[in-house]
Formats: structure tokens, sequence, C-alpha cells
């Protein structure tokens, strides 16, 4: 099993969703988060007086997969989350050694 | 032997008593009807449990000990699973003995599963009541004898009686104020907490504890509302009761899932589950508004009296501790203005309105209409004032929607009266979210709200801020059915603006509010606000600044009151973002998006043209102006500034001035000249006119449309009969050059400026890339006199050209917003150098 851990613009979570429900990916969570990569933020301009925006908003999606999807549950958040713009954000992919289900106590395997 | 075989006797026994009891308890909450006596009855019998138990054990210890019942259990309001709350005092220190009669209690108890509140303590701890376990001292309120010495109960009671509870009174009043602040402070829950959220369980206690710790506080109360609290806590108990047992745990959540279930439990009323909801939900919703009017009432009574003395209002109101009443009950209880009065005083003074005031309210309401509070212009403009964002204003609002007021007055609004709607978001009603949005709005005037700060500088800015707080009020009365909620609250809330009779522009501006409402949070959190597609949409949405910063706040406010935790800094951030950008299109971007790129605004002014406009005349006068002079403008004002247009020669300049209540408004047309701008602002400074806002348009043919808000600072156009006749006059002498204004002003100017207290830096700010033919020069300065005046005359004497300009105040702060060229191009980086150093010296040095 896999966490596929990406961040996207805010306003690309609802494709990524969608893209991932065409996968019979279920469970995922959502979170609002910070943070810069190499945009590191920008300068904004409001009543004349500039002001940096150096943390921007993103929105974080992890889910866990089987190793066998990973490779097309990466191309489908790619593929959603992509404007081909600085800021698309990232996608990790991180090892996960055991998962339990903590309402039936079992032990849940790839 | 002997001893292990009573010990499974006991339990044997206890289990088979505490058996038959549940039993009991489960077969009345079945039927929906566990309520306070079922309650009691079974306090009753878990009381036959404790005291077997208790006796068993009594061996164990030498001592005098009293066991007594606590808490929810000392005031035998037991429910299935409830915890079962002990107090067990030794007369004597707690050694060995004591602590296995301790065991002896508690084991068998623990081993029927119960769940146990227990308190050890020796009698000596009762010297002084402990401070810092607020929890445990008014649980002594509902003490109770159970078993064991009953002369140590006696002396238990009696401090608990005493000192014990004269220390209760202010860890009470601080306790309710955290919980009821954990639930937002509103009882309007759709999944309510009906043992901690305001109006419940608790709460009902609480009224009883006041009672009880401050009976001289309540003498002259009579017991009429001792009926609706018990009422209310039979019914919440029987919810309760209902809960437990489908929960099997001491559940006391009512949610979505469960509320069909209590529904039919308790037999509401309705064909339909969702009906049944409704009905459980309303009256749960009645009863515990009651409770909390009751809480609030009995808050005030214990409050110490400051002794201050009754103020008179006039000959129909008084202030008094418990707020504004009426002087007369029995003529207010006619005069349904008063009513609303008594609102706007308390509003004014900074207090609620007495019970005794809404309770007269409340047993008349329904005599009236809602055109009997819009009667006169004044009761209109008295309504429509009422609704300005300020300190109290969701908590009188609150009060009026509470007694019926609200409802009668719009009757569009009561469509949404304790309305459910359930999604995986909203935690209030309809009608509570509308008055949380309100509550959202006067937060922002709070000055420790520093962290949005930036939202309610916006606030401050807004023209008509009582237009945003109406937009707020009917956003979603159209959630009273299943549909396209914003275009529906529009048409509802047709009728109520018929009524109020606001200005055309004011009721579109709330049309407006209310059929986008949900715009911006879209832009915001759900579209690329990126993308320059979304964002210039959005733009030519909004149309203009006005409108961005009341449906920014209604956003604002909006996605604040759906639950505690919607609006977090991540989105805030996200919504002031799209804020920024748009504003920056409006203010700086708009001089490229010319008018004869909108066909069909274009269209409507054609078509709706007076007979004395030829087609011809109306579009050679719009030519070259910006759109937004459509979305700025309403018809009547374009038509009017078509005719000033007409025949404009050089040197001429031609003038319409009128007034709205304290702020006048100057319309100009004329034709193109170096230092004009600065010249017709200086004649206004110089009459003591302070400028509030202003639009300057010129087309590329000269023709130039000055438009000026201001309020008679100095009284001239009050005090003179032919003041606007001087003011025109002096305007003509200036534009054709006989008069000089800078002279003029130069004595006034100085006189006043040595007047100016606070200093902040100005800001001066250039944009080149906003626009493709302007240099936009952005200017926040302290306000002045004379200040737009001394901007533009430095302008022109750097030799530029001023094409638009967009003049606004907050607060004390002036915000310019002025398109400029040099030599019919943009400025250069030195120019602009240049002009920054010169604008700076007179920002800075006041001349």
């Amino acid at each position: 099993m896999k966490l596929v851990k990406s961040i996207v613009r805010p306003h690309k979570v609802d494709d990524v969703r969608d893209a991932l429900e065409k996968l019979s990916i279920a469970g995922m969570t959502v979170t609002d988060v910070r943070g810069h990569g190499r945009q590191k933020g920008h300068t904004a301009v409001y009543r004349g007086k500039e002001y940096s925006v150096s943390l921007l908003p993103k929105v974080e999606i992890e889910v866990v997969v089987p190793d066998n999807v990973v490779e097309d549950v990466i191309e489908a958040i790619m593929a959603a989350a992509r404007t081909g713009e600085i800021g698309d954000g990232r996608v990790f992919v991180l090892p996960v050694e055991q998962s339990y289900n903590i309402r039936t106590g079992a032990k849940e395997t790839s | 032997m002997a001893g292990q075989t009573d010990g499974i006797q006991l339990k044997e026994s206890a289990a088979a008593q505490l058996a038959t009891a549940r039993a009991a308890y489960v077969k009345e909450a079945g039927r929906g009807r566990a309520g306070t006596e079922t309650a009691r009855r079974y306090a009753d019998q878990m009381d036959g449990v404790v005291q077997a138990v208790v006796e068993a054990a009594c061996g164990c210890t030498d001592l005098p000990v009293a066991v007594c019942a606590v808490g929810g259990y000392g005031r035998r309001a037991l429910c299935l699973h409830s915890d079962v709350d002990l107090l067990i005092v030794f007369d004597g220190t707690i050694d060995e003995r004591e602590e296995a009669f301790v065991k002896g209690v508690l084991q068998p108890l623990w081993d029927l599963r119960l769940e146990l509140g227990q308190h050890v303590r020796e009698f000596a701890d009762f010297a002084e009541p402990d401070l810092s376990n607020p929890e445990f001292l008014l649980s002594l309120l509902d003490l109770r004898y159970l078993a064991g010495s009953l002369p140590l109960y006696g002396r238990i009671a009696l401090s608990a009686a005493g000192s014990h509870a004269r220390a209760s009174l202010d860890p009470l009043l601080t306790l309710v104020s955290e919980r009821h602040a954990r639930f937002n402070d509103t009882l309007y829950q759709l999944e309510p907490d009906i043992k901690q959220a305001p109006g419940g369980l608790r709460d009902i206690s609480v009224i009883r504890h006041l009672h009880m710790l401050a009976p001289a506080a309540f003498k002259d109360a009579g017991d009429a509302g001792h009926g609706r609290i018990a009422g209310a806590e039979d019914f919440l108990l029987r919810i309760r009761s209902v809960l437990h047992v489908l929960g099997g745990r001491d559940v006391n959540l009512l949610t979505h899932d469960l509320q069909e279930k209590v529904a039919d439990t308790l037999g509401c009323s309705g064909a339909h589950p969702h009906h049944r909801v409704e009905s459980l939900m309303g009256e749960y919703f009645l009863r515990a508004r009651a409770v909390t009017r009751a809480l609030a009432s009995a808050q005030r009574a214990v409050r110490p009296r400051t002794g201050s003395a009754v103020r008179r209002i006039g000959r129909q109101f008084e202030i008094t501790e418990d707020g504004v009443q009426f002087a007369q009950p029995n003529r207010a209880s006619q005069q349904p203005s008063l009513w609303v009065e008594a609102f706007r005083i308390a509003l004014e003074h900074q207090c609620p309105v007495a019970e005794s005031a809404l309770s007269c309210i409340e047993q008349n309401v329904h005599r009236c209409g809602a055109d009997d509070f819009v009667a006169t212009e004044g009761d209109r403009l008295q309504l429509r004032r009422l609704f300005t964002p300020r300190a109290g204003l969701y908590e009188r609002l609150s009060e009026m929607h509470d007694c019926g007021l609200l409802n009668r007055i719009f009757p569009e609004f009561a469509k949404v009266h304790c309305r459910v709607v359930r999604d995986f978001y909203h935690k209030y009603t309809v009608d509570e979210h509308t008055l949380l949005t309100i509550r959202n709005v006067e937060s922002l005037l709070d000055p420790a709200a520093a962290n949005r700060r930036r939202f309610g500088s916006i606030l401050q800015e807004l023209h008509a801020p009582e237009l945003l707080t109406l937009a707020l009020l009917f956003h979603d009365v159209g959630k009273w059915r299943e549909a396209d909620h914003a275009q529906e609250s529009v048409r509802l809330t047709q009728s109520a603006l018929d009524r109020l009779e606001l200005p055309d522009d004011e009721r579109a501006t709330i049309e407006f509010l209310i059929r986008e409402h949900l715009q911006m949070s879209q832009v915001a959190f759900r579209r690329d606000a990126e993308d320059p597609q979304v964002a210039s949409r959005f733009a030519e949405l909004v149309g203009n600044e006005e409108h961005l910063k009341l449906l920014c706040l209604l956003t604002f406010a909006d996605v604040g009151a759906v639950s505690p935790e919607t609006l977090t800094p991540w989105k805030e951030e996200l919504l002031w973002r799209v804020y920024v950008d748009t504003y920056n299109r409006l203010t700086l971007g708009y001089a490229d998006h010319l008018l004869e790129g909108d066909p069909a605004g274009l269209s409507v002014l054609i078509a709706g043209r007076p007979a004395d406009i030829s087609e011809h005349e109306l579009v050679a006068f719009l030519e070259g102006l910006p759109r937004r002079y459509l979305t700025t403008f309403g018809l009547g004002a374009v038509y009017r500034h078509v005719r000033l247009a007409r025949d404009i020669k050089p040197n001429q300049i031609h003038t319409f001035l009128e007034n709205h209540d304290d702020v006048w408004e100057l319309t100009l047309v004329t034709l193109d000249k170096p230092y004009l701008f600065s010249n017709v602002s200086g004649v206004l400074s110089y009459f003591g006119m302070d400028i509030h806002r202003g639009q300057a348009m010129t087309t590329p043919d000269g023709l130039v449309l000055d438009v000026f808000e201001f309020s008679d600072e100095e009284g001239f156009l009050k005090q003179n009969v032919a003041a606007t006749t001087e003011i025109s006059r002096m305007l003509e002498q200036v534009v054709a050059g006989s008069v000089d204004v800078s002279s003029l002003l130069k004595g006034r100017e100085r006189s006043l400026l040595n007047r100016r207290r606070v200093r902040r830096p100005p800001v001066v700010h250039f944009d080149n890339e906003h626009s493709r033919k302007y240099t936009v020069l952005e200017i926040v300065a302290d306000d002045a006199p004379g200040l737009l005046h001394r901007i533009t005359r430095v302008l022109s004497a750097e030799g530029c050209d001023l094409h638009l300009a967009l003049i606004a105040t907050e607060g004390k702060s002036a915000i310019d917003v002025l398109h400029v060229t040099r030599a019919g191009r943009k400025l250069t980086e030195t120019e602009q150098d240049s002009l920054e150093r010169e604008l700076k010296q007179v920002l800075e040095a006041g001349e």
C-alpha cells in the first residue's frame, strides 16, 4: 500500500476527487493547508500598499491505495490538478506499513 | 464464606432490582413518556440499589459516614445512562478501613455497569468552599440524603446551604457563559445537545439553582414561568430517554439520524417523516427558547443591583436596570411604532429591552400586520435605521424574533422560522443562521477583532451599511422550499422592499446582493480566482466597488454563520484575495473597458431614453466613457447627464446640485482644460464642503463629467437661501478663468490644516500594469480640507492630464485613484519619481 499525498490548488479539489472516484478510490482525507513551493508567494497591492503573500492557500489530498493502482492514481491526480502554471502543486508517494479499520479492528491488506 | 455468599446475594439482588427499574424505564421511553416522573421513579429505584450496597458495606468503618446523591441524581432527574453522582463523607480522617468502605460501596455499583461520579471527602473538607472545583461546588446544590449517618448529613447540608452555596453564584454564572460559548451562544442548533446546549436540561437546573441561591431576587416574580420550565424539562427528558435507549449509553446529541426515531417515538404529528421531524424540532426550539428566556431573566435578577436611577426617555419609555420599558404599558400595547422605537432606544443606549416590554409586545403582536409598522415615512426610516450595524444588533434582533415582532414586521422572514435544512455544513436553523450573519457583521466593529480588521475596514467604508444587514435578513428566505433559493429569496423580498419604499438604486443593491449571494464564495473557494476570465467575469458581475464591498462582507458573514468552524483563516485569505483582485480591477483596470463593448447595456439605454433625447445624442455622449459608467449610474442619472452636456462650450460649465438627507451631490459637465479638476474641487472646499466621494470621467473628445458627493460641514447650503446659485456662479467664474481658486483657498487651508492632529505617512503608488493607456496613481492620505484640490493641482503642475478619478474616504483617510497621462502616454519611472516627490511634499507638509 502507498500513501499518495497531493498538494493542489483549492479550486482543483473537485476535479481531483472526481478523477479518483473514476478509479474507484473510495476514501480520502482533504485538508486546507497553506504553504509555498518554488512559487514562494508573490506581492499584492491594496490601496497603494504592497504586501507579500508568502504562504499560499492549497489543499492537501491524501489517499491510501494498493500498490498496483499507484501509477494510475498519480496520473489521474496530475491530469486533474494541472493548469500548466507555476503553483500547480506536488504529489508525494509514501509507503504504508500497516492499516487498520478502527470500527471493526480488522487489519487491512492490499 | 458467609461474607462471600452475602456478597453474591447482594449483587444478585441489586442486579435484579436495577434490571426491573431499567425495564420499566425502557418501557416508558419506548412510549415516549419517560419524562420527569419516570426520571424521578428511576432515581428512587436507584436509591434502593445504592442503599442496599451501603448497608452491606457499613461494617467496614467505625467512623460516621453519610452517602448522598448530588448533581442530576441528587435532583432526581436520572435517565437510563446518566452518571450516578455520589458523595461519600466521613466524619474523621480517611484511613484503610474507610477506603475499604468506599471500595465496598463502589465495587458492586461498578459491577452493575453503572457510570459513577463519586466524590469522597472528610467532613473537615467542608470548612471552606473548594473554589478550585466549581463543578463540585455546584453539584452540592442538589445534595440529597441516601444512607448513613443522618446527623452528619445534616451538618453537610448546613455547610452546602451556607458558605458553599454563597460561593457558588459566580462560578455558576461563569460556567453557564463558558458552556454557551461552546455552542456559539445560540439554541437554534440543527443537531442540538439537549443537555448542554443553550435552552437544554443543564440550563433548567441553572434556573432552579439561581432561584435557590438568591430567593430574594425572585420574591416578586410569581410562579407563572415555573409551569413552562417544568413542561420544557419533561419534554427534554422524554427526548433524552429515547436517545439513551437507542444509543445504549449517555447520548444527548439529537442528530439528524436520531431525530426521525425520536419524532416517531414521541408521536409527533405529520404524514411524512420529514414533517414529523419538523414538528419535533419546532417544539424543541419553542421549549428551549422558553428556557433561555427564563435563564436570561434569572441571570438579570441575581445580578447585583447598581441602584441607578430610572432614566426617562421621552414620555413613552424608561430605562431601568432590566432595560428599556414602556412608561405606559397599556398605551404601548396599542401602538406598534412604539415597539420598534423601544428596540431603537435599546440599541442607542446599549441595553436590552426589558422582559416586561417583550411580554407586552408578545401578547399584542398578533393583532398587527406588516403594514402597521410602515404607516408613515418616519416609521419606514426608523425601521431602516434599526438595521444599521452596531454593537447589540444581533441581541436586539433576536429579542424581536423571540417575541414574534420580527416575523410580524417581515412576514417574508417568518417563512423560514425554525426552518431545518439538512446538509453537511449548516449547524443552525435558517432563521438563526440569518441572525448569526448579522452578528458576524456586528463583530467586525469590535476593536478586539484585530485579526479581521481588514474586513472591518470595508464595513466602515460602506455608504449605507444597513443595506447589507437588510440583504442578509432576506438572503435565505427562499429556503422555505426546495428550489433555487437565491432567486426565490429575491422574489419573496419584493413585498418587504415595497413596504420600506427604498429608493430604486438601494432596492436594486439589495436585490443584487440576495440574488448573487453565493457567487463570491463560488469564485473564492471553488473556482480558479487567478484565471483572468473568472476574475474578469466576477468583476463585471459586481460592477462597482460599493457592490463588491457589500458582497464581500455578505459572503464573510454568510460563510461564518454556517458553523463556527466553516470560515477558517484559510478561507478568509481566499476571500480577501478575490476582494483585492476585484477591487483593483474595478478601480485600476476599468479604463480600458469602454461602453462601446457593452451592446446590451447600450441597447437598454437607447430603448429607455426619454423623448427629448435622440439616439444620436445619447450615443455621442457615451462615446469614450468606460463601462463602469453604466454600473455606477442609473438610467435617470445618465439621461440627466446627457441633458447637462447639451450645447456645452469651452469655458462653460453646466451643473446640477441636489441633496439626499445630509449628503449633497454635485454633477457637472464641462470641457477639459488644465487645472480643471483641481479648481472645481477647490471651489467646494472654499465653501466648506467635505468631499466624501466622487468620480471624474473624461472622453477622448474632452468632455468632462464630474460627480461629487459631499457634506455641508459648515452649514453654508443650509443657512443661505442663495447658496446653490452662489456655488454655481463661482464654478462658472473659475472655469472661465476669472477667479483664481488657489488664492481664495490659501487663508482657509492654513487655518484648517493647523488643526490637524493625527498624521499618518501618505501612500503614493503608481501602477502601469492595470491599464493599457493610463498610469494609475493611488493615493491614501489623511483627509483634510482642500486635499483633493492640492493633489490635483500638483498633477497639473507636473504636466499630467487627469482622465478618470475615483475619490473615496474611509474614516479619516482619503483614498484617491487617478488615471493620468503625460503628453498622451503613461508616465515613465523618472516622471513617477518626480511626481511622487512633489505629491509627498504637499501631503506631508499640508501645503
